[in-house]
């Protein structure tokens, strides 16, 4: 078993450092990677390019730059999944996390925090006709909360005593989108971003008052990187004494808080594709990439394993038949949490996000590929091979030239399936935070919360890049036939 | 010349798990020899035959093909390989090359010619076996009959001193029979040396200088074409030769 462990991880370190295309550079003391979340009014905003570049990006981020410009640090951001942040930072993926996290003592065990900067509480959130008057209504009902934040944990401390059950969902839109579509009756999320997405339009009503108030600080993984802890909070001193501090504040939660500039536009389909142009085009883009990248490699790596499948070598056979074991049967996500927050654990340096994706769907793909790139050379009649060595032609070039050929046009489809598959599981990484099609859509909803409407643009665009694939499958397989 | 023994196998033993297949087997071969194989179903005949190119290991004994110990550590069966040509029971041309590819392949692979002289050379062959103007066409466009053919030619592209035989006709309708008995009839004229297993007794009379039956993985009688047909000395010959005349 611990070998199996051992040689798991090293292939999958392999094929990882293999595909690690930009050679790591070596960090500056004063240069750091930051992980946040995915936009979580009116802490962090993502903007139509899917980055915190633009002018307003929320309270995080805001504070974030001025720190680092004070400090005279500076940074790269991470974003990802709220649950993902802290295996990121436990991983070493990040060197700190400014995230809107809740200080609690659970927390606290594996990770050192900044000086508050600010007070946050929960609030639980109902459609404005609701019967639900305070917490003692919840009897029998469903309440969303985000999994991993502090509204799940407040939530499952509260279950018992009100008697409701939790729907747990991965990020604060999903949440509120739960509750509008009615599948859940309340919500309970942090109270500032209740009321910013109130105030942005999103009809809900708060009730009773805010619980469970924790302050809010920026994190580093215990016992390390205390010089970047020092500098957040020598900065923060600075920024509220200078007034920027308050600038922001006010921005965001004072009685003129900005309201999201989406809110106002158009709300038809081609609205909404107008409006996110930039977003969806991105997506795609990052879509097709990572399909190309990942499937030229993956059938590269395929075949050779598959190869090793029939040779007459019992190691090579043996490897054969654990690679395709493990990798048909983990699952992508897993696989790819495992790559993206394990592996950097294990060789000691981070695995950019694009490459993890790649090495994720590489490896998934290509066990599919090697099984059937096997099979379809023992489809070969035995004696194709025989009559080929009993004319003197060696081993390979039979192989080569009289089984290959025959095997591949059994392949064929099977090889563009595989494409589909992988254009599909694409889909998965967004778990990560790669910012490809399905991640593109959840960030455009996050700003205008059209989840049927995003969804269903985001669906079109799957078909049209898989009918696409379809086109091209029918006349690769046209011309094998013709040549048959 | 007829004194020099081409084929030399001693003692062969061969088992399929708990099947011993070949029990003991011996047979030498004469340069320019026809030596036709006959004998039940089952009885070893292919795997015999097989040996004679390394396409199947054995357990004990020893094969001589050309001067060449073929069961040898030392040996380039890929070399030995092309001084023996095998024609299969069903054919085995490769589908997704051409006639004329499936031809040259080997030879331009081997570089036992250039491809030049390697589409002059399956030229000439294609011409004996009188399809040269099925060239470009592929096997799935040929009769069981003209493939066959085609795979004679493809063996005689590599200029081999021996060709083995194995039931070349038993997946053919009888009409195509004919054709590829009279390419091999034409070779064993030319003074090839060849090995037959066949189930065809009028031509085993015709063209054998020597037949050998084969029964439960040894050779029980082999001889000249009339002691065998005409005076079997073993009860199992007689038996074996009943059946099959009758039928
Ligand atoms: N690859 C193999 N694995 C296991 N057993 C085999 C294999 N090849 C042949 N045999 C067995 O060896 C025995 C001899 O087979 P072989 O093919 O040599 O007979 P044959 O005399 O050529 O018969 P036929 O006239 O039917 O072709 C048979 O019992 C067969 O089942
Ligand atoms: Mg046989």
């Amino acid at each position: 078993m611990k070998f199996v462990v051992k040689l798991v991880s090293a292939i999958i370190a392999m094929v990882s450092l293999a595909i690690l295309v930009p050679p790591h550079k070596a960090q500056a003391a004063s240069h750091y990677t930051i992980g946040t979340e995915t936009t979580f009014v009116p802490y962090a905003i993502q903007g139509k390019d899917g980055t915190y570049n633009g002018k307003h990006p929320g309270i995080d981020m805001e504070i974030l730059r001025a720190i680092a410009k004070n400090q005279h640090f500076t940074f790269d951001l991470k974003i990802m999944n709220f649950a993902a942040i802290v295996q990121a930072l436990q991983s070493g993926q990040v060197d700190g996390n400014m995230a809107a996290m809740m200080v609690t003592p659970e927390r606290q065990q594996t990770l050192d925090f900044s000086h508050t900067y600010l007070n946050a509480g929960l609030s639980l959130a109902t459609k404005p006709g609701s019967s639900i008057k305070s917490y003692k209504d919840l009897k029998g009902k469903i309440v969303a909360v985000k999994t991993g934040s502090t509204s799940e944990t407040y939530a499952t401390s509260i279950q018992n005593k009100y008697g409701f059950t939790i729907h747990h969902l991965d990020s604060t839109n999903t949440e509120i989108n739960d509750v509008t579509t009615g599948n859940a009756d309340a919500a309970i999320d942090a109270t500032l971003s209740l009321q910013y997405t109130i105030k942005n339009g999103m009809k809900l009503r708060l009730i009773g008052t805010q619980q469970n108030v924790h302050p809010v600080a920026f994190a580093v993984k215990k016992g390390e990187n205390a010089a970047l802890l020092q500098k957040f909070n020598k900065g923060l001193a600075n920024i509220k004494k200078d007034g920027t501090y308050a600038k922001i504040m006010a921005y965001y939660t004072g009685a003129k808080a900005h309201t999201n500039a989406n809110i106002a536009t158009d709300r038809s389909y081609l609205g909404i594709i107008k409006a996110n142009a930039p977003q969806f085009k991105a997506g795609i883009t990052m879509t097709i990439k990572l399909t190309i990248v990942s499937i030229i490699i993956a059938t590269i790596v395929g075949v050779f394993i598959g190869l090793f499948g029939v040779v007459p070598s019992r190691l090579l056979k043996g490897f054969h038949g654990v690679y395709t074991f493990i990798f048909r049967s983990i699952p992508v996500m897993v696989l790819s949490f495992f790559i993206y927050m394990g592996i950097p654990s294990l060789i000691g340096h981070k695995i950019p996000l694009f490459t993890a994706g790649v090495a994720t769907l590489v490896l998934e793909n290509s066990a599919y590929i090697a099984s059937f790139v096997a099979g379809g050379i023992k489809s070969v009649d035995r004696g194709q091979m025989e009559a080929s060595r009993s004319l003197g032609v060696t081993y390979l070039a039979s192989m080569r030239k009289v089984i290959m050929p025959q095997a591949v046009r059994t392949m064929a489809p099977s090889f563009i399936n595989q494409f589909i598959i992988a254009l599909k599981g694409t889909s998965i990484l967004s778990a990560i935070g790669l910012a490809e099609m399905t991640q593109q859509g959840t960030i455009i909803i996050s700003q205008n919360m059209e989840g049927f409407k995003v969804w269903l643009i985001i669906t079109a665009m799957y078909l049209v890049l898989i009918g696409c694939l379809t086109l091209l499958s029918d006349r690769v397989q046209k011309h094998y036939s013709l040549a048959n | 010349m007829l004194d020099e023994k081409i084929v030399i196998a001693k003692h062969i033993h061969k088992s399929f798990g708990d099947n011993e297949v070949l029990k003991d087997v011996s047979l030498s071969v004469h340069s320019g020899e026809v030596v036709v194989m006959i004998g039940p179903s089952g009885s070893g005949k292919s795997t015999f035959l097989r040996t004679l190119n390394g396409l199947e290991t054995i357990d004990k004994g020893q094969v001589m093909v050309n001067g060449q110990l073929l069961y040898d550590k030392k040996v380039n069966l890929n070399q030995v390989r092309q001084n023996i040509g095998m024609v299969f029971q069903h054919f085995n041309l490769f589908p997704n090359m051409t006639i004329l590819n499936n031809v040259i392949m080997a030879a331009i692979s081997t570089k036992h010619f250039t491809p030049e002289k390697a589409r002059q050379e399956a030229k000439k062959y294609l011409d004996m076996v009188d399809l040269s103007e099925k060239m470009n066409s592929y096997p799935a466009q040929l009769s069981g009959g003209q493939k066959q053919r085609v795979a004679i030619a493809r063996a005689l592209e590599m200029e081999p001193k021996i060709m083995l035989f194995d039931e070349p006709t038993s997946a053919l309708d009888p009409e195509m029979v004919g054709d590829v008995l009279e390419v091999m009839q034409q070779l064993a004229q030319n003074g090839m040396t060849m090995i037959i297993v066949t189930h065809e007794m009028g031509f085993a009379k015709r063209v054998a200088d020597r037949v050998v039956f084969f029964s439960d993985g040894m050779i029980q009688e082999s001889g000249t074409p009339e002691e065998v047909f005409d005076r079997p000395a073993s009860p199992r010959t007689q038996g074996f030769l009943e059946r099959v005349l009758n039928v």
